[in-house]
């Protein structure tokens, strides 16, 4: 309807004062954001995964935390997970490479994931120390799905992948449309509601449980 | 929803004396407040923070143009189908249109707050499109046949006693406790399969990113991804004044409105939305449309109102209210209630129209303290109300009592008379107790609640004390 359009943005430049050219109204949104320590969180005294592995564990969070060494030792660390949650050595694996490769003797991988999936296994592209969020891209290799609906969420995460602030996860991303994934999702802990009563309870919809393992830096 | 805002004395009577509102609202607001003063406390730098917030939001209506073009651009770009509303009926036209066009049957809806205030319930129903809400509070609105009664949450009007004999009654196989937990799975199991059997999913949005053109939304359960992934298109129905120039530029307010809403850093998922499903892409919609509404919005640009666009829709002030957490949402008869409702709604309905909304605030001034980007309500509430007075639409005994009070507060001297009296008489009346039950003529404010005793004297004769001391 572009009746419409014309009539909202006359009415909208008719009210705003007159525009600057365009090259100006950039300086001034960029300045407006040139010191963003004055206002991002400041923690010191913590190393970017001390803070990240604070925060992702922390009460509002509820993520889990494994470590290993290699990506090689990704499949015990998860059938020791599923194990200790009492679940069948079953798992829907993201269609990575990295993840297909490696060696699930022992348990059963499958590609598509289940309405009532129990466990799925994705890799995160990026990592915040901020929040303790992980940074997940959709993409032919990663379905969206498979975040949102198993009951346990695992996530291998490369610990050089995790950055300071929000801010440092959005630089490496751009600020083209062409660079942005159709889907790019920041995900913080599991799935929670505070709907009735304000008690916060986990496993709304998505996750209930979020499992986060590390493989240390090279 | 259906609006009567009009009739804003005769709800709050009938809220105030209802017991199992009053539980509802005191677990509830009680509990969002502290949780925010927690996470607010623990954050040094939000004063810095809320002052970039108000900054970025002004810079980006005094541009919005520019950025409403530079958006609309970009969104194309990413695939999506861009449309604009001027008015309500223009959005759930357009919507509409696209079901269908589509030959849609069910709609899958993440809640939005700009979704009701087109009245897209509604126009869905009338164009026999079945709506499934899955936020959980939407969820349990929906099968209670009710409206929301708080932005952020819109069943905070409900004890989970009431909640858990909704569910006995709707669900297909609902949980065997009354625990919170047992509920929030129930309304799991009754979902999931619908959120991947419907045809089209409906979102709002919390920003609009002018540099990527990317949508984005925010929510606690992953109901969003659920609703926008699976069904073949995804439209959003967004206001226009969402919009913010980049994602760092989204960061300061992603930071602010978890915590002023649910007092937490930062909200389980924040996804960004950039256009239709691509070539090779595991899943996604194939059709992305973004309706961009107006609404009287750009009638409050250049005015007093104004501020009021800065509004990231967090409820705090509405959970900071004294008369809000008295009476709850759906006294105010409008989709947006408490202080910033009592802005929005004589602006999107008229001043007559809202009745006495504007006068539903006792000027405390905490909802602009608690406001992440520091929107002057009780100023515009204030202003709201000289306009009333102005076109005479203040009730005639109210005129009278405020020019009775103009010409004595002119008068200081018979004013403080009158008021050391006044002070006098409640005491005496108070026979030395702390609280007054009952005042003759004051039913009105002794119904519901009692009347603190005055201190001795007036505020004038204790300055006076003092400053001989």
């Amino acid at each position: 309807m572009s009746s419409a359009r014309d009539s909202i943005l006359n009415a909208v430049r008719a009210r705003t004062p007159a525009p600057g050219v365009h090259g100006d109204i950039g300086k001034a949104a960029a300045a407006l954001i040139a010191t963003p320590s004055r206002y991002q969180p400041q923690f010191d005294q913590q190393g970017n995964l001390e803070r990240f592995i604070a925060k992702a564990t922390s009460e509002r969070v509820t993520a889990s935390i494994g470590r290993v060494a290699t990506v090689e030792a990704v499949p015990a660390e998860v059938a020791r997970y599923l194990k200790d949650c009492r679940l069948a050595p079953s798992l829907a694996l993201q269609p990575r490479e990295e993840l297909t490769g490696l060696n699930w003797t022992g348990l059963e991988t499958h590609p598509g994931i289940a309405a009532d999936e129990p466990a799925a296994l994705t890799i995160a592209d990026l990592a915040i120390a901020e929040t303790g969020s992980v940074v997940l891209r959709s993409g032919p290799d990663a379905p969206v799905l498979m975040n949102f609906l198993p009951l346990h969420h695992i996530v291998v995460l490369h610990e050089e992948l995790i950055h300071r602030h929000l801010e440092d996860v959005f630089g490496l991303l751009g600020d083209g449309p062409a660079e942005q994934p159709r889907n790019l999702c920041i995900v913080t802990g599991t799935s929670g509601t505070a709907d009735i009563e304000a008690v916060n309870v986990r496993g709304a919809h998505g996750p209930r449980f979020m499992h986060v393992v590390i493989v240390d830096k090279p | 929803m259906k609006q009567s805002p009009h009739l804003f004395k005769e709800n709050a009577k009938r809220a105030l004396s209802d017991p199992t509102l009053k539980t509802a609202l005191r677990r509830t607001t009680g509990l969002l407040r502290r949780r925010r003063a927690q996470v607010i406390a623990d954050y040094p730098e939000y004063a810095a923070a809320r002052e970039a917030a108000e900054k970025i939001k002004d810079h980006t209506l005094e541009n919005l143009a520019h950025y409403l073009e530079m958006f609309e651009a970009n969104a194309l770009g990413s695939g999506a189908q861009v449309h604009w509303a001027a008015t309500p009926d223009q959005a759930t036209d357009i919507v509409v249109d696209i079901c269908k066009a589509e030959g849609a049957r069910t709609a899958t809806r993440v809640k939005s707050m700009l979704g009701e205030e087109i009245g897209l319930p509604e126009a869905l129903a009338r164009a026999g499109v079945k709506r499934i809400e899955t936020d959980l509070a939407e969820h349990i609105i929906q099968l209670a046949d009710d409206p929301p009664s708080h932005i952020v949450m819109p069943a905070m009007h409900k004890t989970h006693e009431q909640v858990a004999e909704l569910f006995r009654a709707k669900h297909a196989d609902p949980a065997a406790t009354d625990h919170i937990a047992a509920l929030v799975e129930s309304a799991r199991r009754e979902l999931r399969q619908k959120f991947l059997d419907a045809d089209i999913g409906i979102s709002g949005a919390n920003f609009l990113i002018a540099d990527t053109g990317s949508v984005v939304a925010i929510t606690n359960e992953g109901d969003a991804e659920l609703t926008t992934t699976p069904p073949k298109t995804h439209i959003v129905t967004v206001g226009i004044e969402k919009i913010v120039p980049s994602m760092a530029h989204a960061t300061v307010f992603l930071r602010l409105l978890a915590r002023a809403a649910i007092g937490a850093e930062i909200t389980q998922y924040t996804t960004f939305f950039n256009g239709p499903k691509r070539q090779g892409d595991a899943d996604g919609p194939e059709n992305m449309h973004i309706v961009l509404v107006d609404n009287h919005r750009t009638e409050m640009l250049g005015g007093f109102l104004q501020p009021m666009l800065r509004c990231i829709r967090c409820g705090a002030c509405m959970n900071h209210c004294p008369v809000y957490s008295a009476v709850g949402g759906h006294a105010y008869g409008a989709v947006y209630p408490g202080p910033m409702g009592s802005v929005l709604t004589p602006v999107m309905s008229s001043l007559q129209e809202a009745g006495d909304l504007p006068n539903a605030c006792t000027l405390n001034g905490r909802c602009q303290e608690v406001c992440p980007v520091n929107i002057p309500l009780p100023d515009m509430l204030r202003s709201l109300r000289v306009r009333q007075f102005d076109r005479k639409l203040t009730p005639g005994m109210a005129r009278i009592a405020l020019k009775l009070w103009g010409w004595l507060a002119a008068r200081p001297r018979l004013y403080r008379l009158g008021a050391g009296a006044g002070v006098l008489a409640l005491r005496l009346w108070a026979r030395g107790r702390g609280r007054i039950r009952r005042v003759p003529h004051a039913a009105g404010w002794t119904r519901h609640r009692d009347l603190p005793a005055p201190e001795k004297g007036t505020f004038m004769q204790q300055y006076a004390r003092k400053k001989r001391r």
